[in-house]
């Protein structure tokens, strides 16, 4: 009987191996080589880069540029130090209201843990502005802060203070209450446990925290700077729109997604070194960047 | 129920009821009016059906849970038990614990978990890391220092949660089946070990299983725990001669008609 492997009914002598085939495929994905990787990526770019070029052919350049004019436009405008300029006032606001609002969110779990009634009392305020769409508080930032930078750190604080508060705060719930038991028993107080066991937990759930709340960090500060501002690649945009040059817009995009890749493969890089101490298979769906 | 003139643990009527679960008028007790003695330097072995509350008990003794009702003594001072606000797990780092699982810290590595209870209490210096050292030696981990646990075999993390406890030196550890989860060699090995460890600087300790063989194997005196509500239901004295060769124990004297007896008592 032949080929039975691809049969549905396997013949009895190879009823075993068709048994265990599936079983084994569950437990052991195929292994796709790195170089692989990287060479279907290149072929995901210029598939997209193609479709863009397809578009801006059909549809015309001036709604869609085209990959070459956005490339020469780049140029021009490094040279210039234009693009260079704006892209740093975008990250100063995003890196700013990161720390602002990441370091107290990654702080306040540790002071509310010991605290249940605090805890209780804050929580569906938390809750609360969490759940308050902080780009409408953009127009209120700007009558207090003005135009400059501080808005746009108020409003990207008051958006990564809450994922890394709440991605932070489950990590600090999570606390492995053996290993406090075990450290209790050997002679640790509150503070050692905070330091030596809730603290190293709970790192990697702040860095989720920090790793989601990064793209959103950018976004808030471009949406400051579209609303207002006379500088920052929002503010790019926005003048490449009024003056109808879509090329300047997509140069403001591309430059903008390269940031957040490339901000995502530093968080990642650095995530790896914290937590060496991980098994290499843990938290894998969390490395879809960098790796 | 005697045992030799000054007991450095005593328990007396010790007994636990877990607060009701929602929808249930009382949660079943697990222990009840348990006692016992250990004499210093005694190697306590307790055996019982699994559920019997032995994890119960040994928690109680370690502080890391209250009890419903009775009394420990630690030579001669009581312990508070009932008032869980109160508890002092470890007793000042008296009563040492080696947990079911290994309870290593993933982020520590070796040498950074079996040292972490001496820098927590302010006692690493030069005599306790040769203490350290040695017993990195008598275990075989000497070479594995800067390993994470995540790097290490079952085997060897139960040996480094073990000697974790013995570095810091508490005149009591408590093990709650502390080779439950490794495969039969390796088992034979770790017991081999803590034997040897406990030849050399002889500790006090109580160890609860529920295998039998294990428990007559390690054990100056077997206590026999009953089915939940635990209470010690009989006791034996163990006279194979030290050092035990784990090897061979089943042609060892009385052996078999130990395990026979305390078998039929499980049951």
């Amino acid at each position: 009987m032949p080929a039975s492997r691809d049969s549905a009914i396997p013949s009895v002598g190879r009823a075993g191996a068709a048994l265990h085939r599936p079983h084994r495929r569950a437990l052991a994905p195929a292994r796709i080589p790195c170089w692989r990787v990287y060479l279907d990526r290149l072929v995901v770019l210029i598939v997209v880069i193609g479709l863009w070029q397809l578009s801006s052919l059909y549809f015309g350049t001036i709604w869609f540029s085209s990959p070459w004019h956005v490339l020469t436009r780049m140029i021009t405008e490094l040279r210039s130090g234009e693009l260079v300029f704006n892209a740093v006032y975008t990250l100063k606001a995003a890196f700013y209201g990161a720390l602002v609002g990441g370091v107290p969110g990654a702080l306040l779990p540790f002071v509310l843990r010991r605290r249940p009634v605090t805890s209780a009392i804050l929580d569906p305020y938390l809750a609360g502005g969490y759940g308050v769409p902080k780009l409408a508080l953009a127009p209120l930032f700007i009558l207090w802060f003005g135009v400059d930078l501080e808005p746009k750190i108020a409003l990207v604080a008051s958006i990564v203070f809450f994922l890394v508060f709440f991605s932070t705060m489950s990590g600090v719930n999570a606390v492995n209450a053996q290993y406090v038991n075990v450290m209790r028993v050997c002679g640790a107080k509150e503070r050692d446990i905070a330091r030596h066991v809730v603290w190293p937990g709970a790192i990697p759930y702040a860095f989720a925290g920090f790793r989601i709340a990064a793209p959103y960090a950018i976004g808030a500060a471009v949406v400051g700077e579209l609303i207002s501002s006379n500088r920052g690649l929002g503010f790019t945009i926005n003048s490449g729109a009024t003056d109808f040059d879509t090329t300047l817009v997509f140069v403001a995009l591309v430059t903008l997604t390269i940031l957040v890749v490339a901000i995502n493969l530093l968080v990642a890089r650095a995530e790896r070194w914290l937590l060496r101490w991980r098994p290499p298979q843990q938290g894998g769906s969390m490395r879809v960047m960098g790796t | 129920m005697t045992t030799a003139a000054t007991p450095i643990l005593e328990v007396r009527g010790l007994a636990k009821r877990f607060p009701p679960r929602a929808g249930e008028a009382q949660s079943p007790q697990v222990l009840a009016d348990l006692s016992f003695r250990v004499a210093d330097q005694e190697f306590l072995t307790m055996v019982g059906p699994s559920g019997a509350g032995k994890s119960t008990l040994l928690n109680i003794i370690a502080q890391v849970d209250g009890a419903s009702a009775g009394e420990i003594f630690f030579r001669g001072e009581l312990i508070e038990t009932t008032d869980t606000a109160a508890l002092n797990p470890g007793w000042n780092c008296q009563i040492g614990y080696v947990t079911q699982d290994d309870n290593l810290l993933p982020w520590r590595t070796l040498i950074d978990n079996v040292t972490l209870p001496l820098k927590l209490q302010g006692r690493y210096n030069e005599e306790t890391a040769e203490r350290v050292q040695a017993l990195l030696r008598a275990t075989n981990l000497t070479g594995f220092e800067r390993y994470y646990p995540h790097e290490l075999s079952g085997g060897m993390r139960k040996r480094a949660s073990l000697i974790r406890t013995l570095a810091y030196d508490p005149p009591i550890i408590l093990m709650d089946e502390p080779f439950g989860a490794v495969d039969a060699q390796t088992r034979g090995q770790l017991q081999q070990d803590l034997l040897r460890l406990w030849d050399h600087g002889r500790k006090t300790i109580i160890f609860v299983t529920h295998d039998i063989g294990e428990a007559i194997a390690l054990g100056d005196r077997v206590l026999v725990l009953s089915r939940s509500p635990a209470k010690v239901i009989a006791q034996h004295r163990i006279d194979i001669a030290r050092p035990r060769n784990l090897g061979n124990l089943f042609k060892l004297d009385g052996f078999g008609d130990m395990f026979e007896a305390v078998r039929q008592q499980l049951q």
